[in-house]
């Protein structure tokens, strides 16, 4: 288990499996919020779903309706568990505000070096933590 | 952050619940964003579109808890010097005879729309407010949503606002602040990333592609645009729609142009640029080609005016489809505002288009009605952009001219 240390932009505790990608990333038009499903053509995360998901993503742009959005998939039930942004885009943090989902920045290691998707990750923002159990690789056996 | 006597009581809830939940919105959004205060606010644009199509496949619980807190939000009044704006809806108050256009979702944005102007909220229904009549002024503090408006008021205007969403415009249109963080400020407003532009540009669409393509490179910075002339307000509209697409962008400068940027040293504070990017005729080319993923030539549908088209948009398409017609098969849209339509019925724009088989759609687009496509020609790179992913068509993204020989030949003809 790794532990790192990082500021809290929306208190609140929470956890889920990572889905990490050094992009960026808006809610309206590039997310379905009844699937949960990423759908923007192109985009590292297409077709993944955000569903309870850590998300781990260099920051969200463009679509102001990107706290509408996020409101309709936590009324769906298919909304991030937690954010881990490397910047903060006021959406972002509107939309965790609203909707009382945690949100952290400024991890002092670099997130996309330190977390990989499928990772299980604890966000604490009330401590200002994160903690990161890699995932077990499984599969057949060895050789 | 430090709260008068005032403000105080309203987050204790001395004025009611509703506003409370407003007032803790807002401080709470200040708060993490670094805001000191709530500053008066004289300008909202609002979001209060009734959600079902965007969230097609919804609980009926989801659609009623989120219309509700609309009604709640329109059971109040705006504040009084406030201009309050409305943003586009996910439908038209129009008949239109689309299955899209869901009767009940009609009919709720209707009672929505109603409840909105009784409350003080002016029922525009566009993503361009600027293009019908809401023209903030130079330093006036305002809170949009559109991302697009946002970086068109920021940027061309003047105007100070930083990217709101529905909660926030909501809380400031009804209590009259907005916390002061970010572009409300002097010191967050300058230059990020120089863009040094060699590429000749055209059309609105070219300056979509520049949009585009810095606002890749720009994230959430401010990237100032140099070797470059004066846009076109339609031009303008384009640049600021495609930055906001491609990135988080809240505003950008043009070098000798823009307001803010009498000079390129002026767009930067006076400090260096912490990144530079250039901007040629081969970045040119390759950002139209990034987004067009058409695997043949026939098309179905052309969509026009993203952002809302100007009235000087729906004149050129109506001199372009004079005594034309549109292909059997071929959906030609021109989105725009109400109070723009109406103008374009007046002077005779409207019959032209619609004489031709196109068809005005106010008060939203197809792409925000999830307006089912295989292969869509548009003048706007911001539609091109969210087209292939909310209706999985594929795009191609042209000049007007283009867009509309495509219409009336029913397939992709190229640039020329």
């Amino acid at each position: 288990m790794t532990e790192i240390r990082g500021r809290a932009v929306v208190k609140g505790r929470a956890e889920g499996e990572a889905l990490v990608a050094d992009a960026m990333l808006s809610f309206w038009g590039e997310v379905d919020p009844v699937s949960g499903e990423v759908i923007a053509v192109g985009h590292p995360l297409q077709g993944q779903s955000l569903a309870g998901r850590v998300l781990v993503i260099r920051s969200t742009k463009g679509s102001s309706a990107t706290p509408m959005v996020l409101n309709l998939a936590k009324l769906e039930g298919k909304a991030p568990a937690a954010f881990v942004n490397v910047e903060v885009d006021g959406l972002a943090a509107l939309g965790c505000i609203v909707n009382g989902i945690p949100m952290m920045t400024d991890l002092e290691q670099d997130p996309f070096a330190s977390i990989r998707t499928g990772d299980h990750v604890v966000v604490d923002a009330d401590q200002g933590l994160i903690c990161v159990m890699v995932k077990q690789e499984s599969g057949g056996p060895i050789g | 952050m430090e709260l008068t006597t005032g403000q105080q009581d309203i987050l204790s809830g001395g004025a009611g619940p509703y506003l409370a939940q407003c007032m803790r919105w807002l401080v709470d959004w200040g708060e993490v964003m670094g805001a000191r205060r709530l500053i008066p606010v004289d300008n909202v644009h609002a979001l209060l579109p009734v959600p079902n199509l965007m969230a097609r496949g919804a609980s009926a619980a989801t659609i009623s808890r989120y219309v509700e807190g609309l009604r709640e939000a329109c059971r109040h009044k705006t504040a009084p010097q406030c201009v309050c704006t409305v943003h586009t809806a996910f439908v038209t108050l129009d008949e239109l005879d689309v299955p899209e256009n869901d009767p009940e979702q009609v009919r709720m944005q209707r009672e929505i729309s109603d409840m909105a102007a009784a409350a003080g909220f002016i029922p525009t229904f566009t993503c361009a407010p600027y293009l019908v009549g809401n023209v903030p002024l130079l330093g006036e503090i305002c809170a949009w949503t559109e991302s697009s408006a946002v970086v068109y008021a920021n940027s061309i205007l003047g105007a100070r606002t930083t990217r709101h969403g529905n909660e926030s415009a909501i809380a400031a249109a009804l209590l009259g602040l907005v916390p002061e963080f970010g572009v409300l400020l002097d010191e967050n407003r300058k230059g990020t990333l120089l863009v040094e532009v060699s590429a000749g540009l055209d059309s609105p669409t070219d300056w979509g592609a520049l949009g585009y393509c810095a606002g890749k490179a720009a994230g959430l910075g401010i990237p100032v645009f140099s070797g470059v002339g004066r846009p076109t307000q339609d031009e303008a509209k384009q640049l600021c729609a495609a930055l906001a697409t491609s990135g988080g962008v809240t505003m950008c400068h043009i070098a000798g142009v823009t307001p803010e940027a009498p000079t390129l040293e002026a767009a930067f504070h006076g400090g260096q640029p912490e990144a530079a990017v250039s901007f040629s005729d081969e970045s040119l080319r390759q950002t139209y080609a990034s987004l067009r993923n058409h695997t043949g030539d026939e098309i179905d549908s052309v969509i026009l005016g993203c952002p809302h088209a100007s009235i000087r948009e729906i004149a050129e398409i109506a001199s372009l489809l004079r005594g034309k017609r549109v292909a059997e098969g071929v959906r030609l849209w021109v989105d725009t505002a109400r109070g723009t339509r109406g103008g374009a019925d007046a002077m005779g724009y409207t019959k032209v288009i619609e004489d031709a088989g196109g068809r005005i759609l106010c008060d939203t687009c197809p792409t925000n009605m999830r307006m089912p496509a295989r292969r869509i020609v548009t003048h706007g790179f911001k539609q091109a952009h969210y087209a292939r992913g909310i209706v999985g068509a594929e795009v191609i993204v042209a000049e007007t001219g283009p867009c509309i020989r495509a219409a009336l030949a029913g397939r992709w003809l190229g640039d020329d």
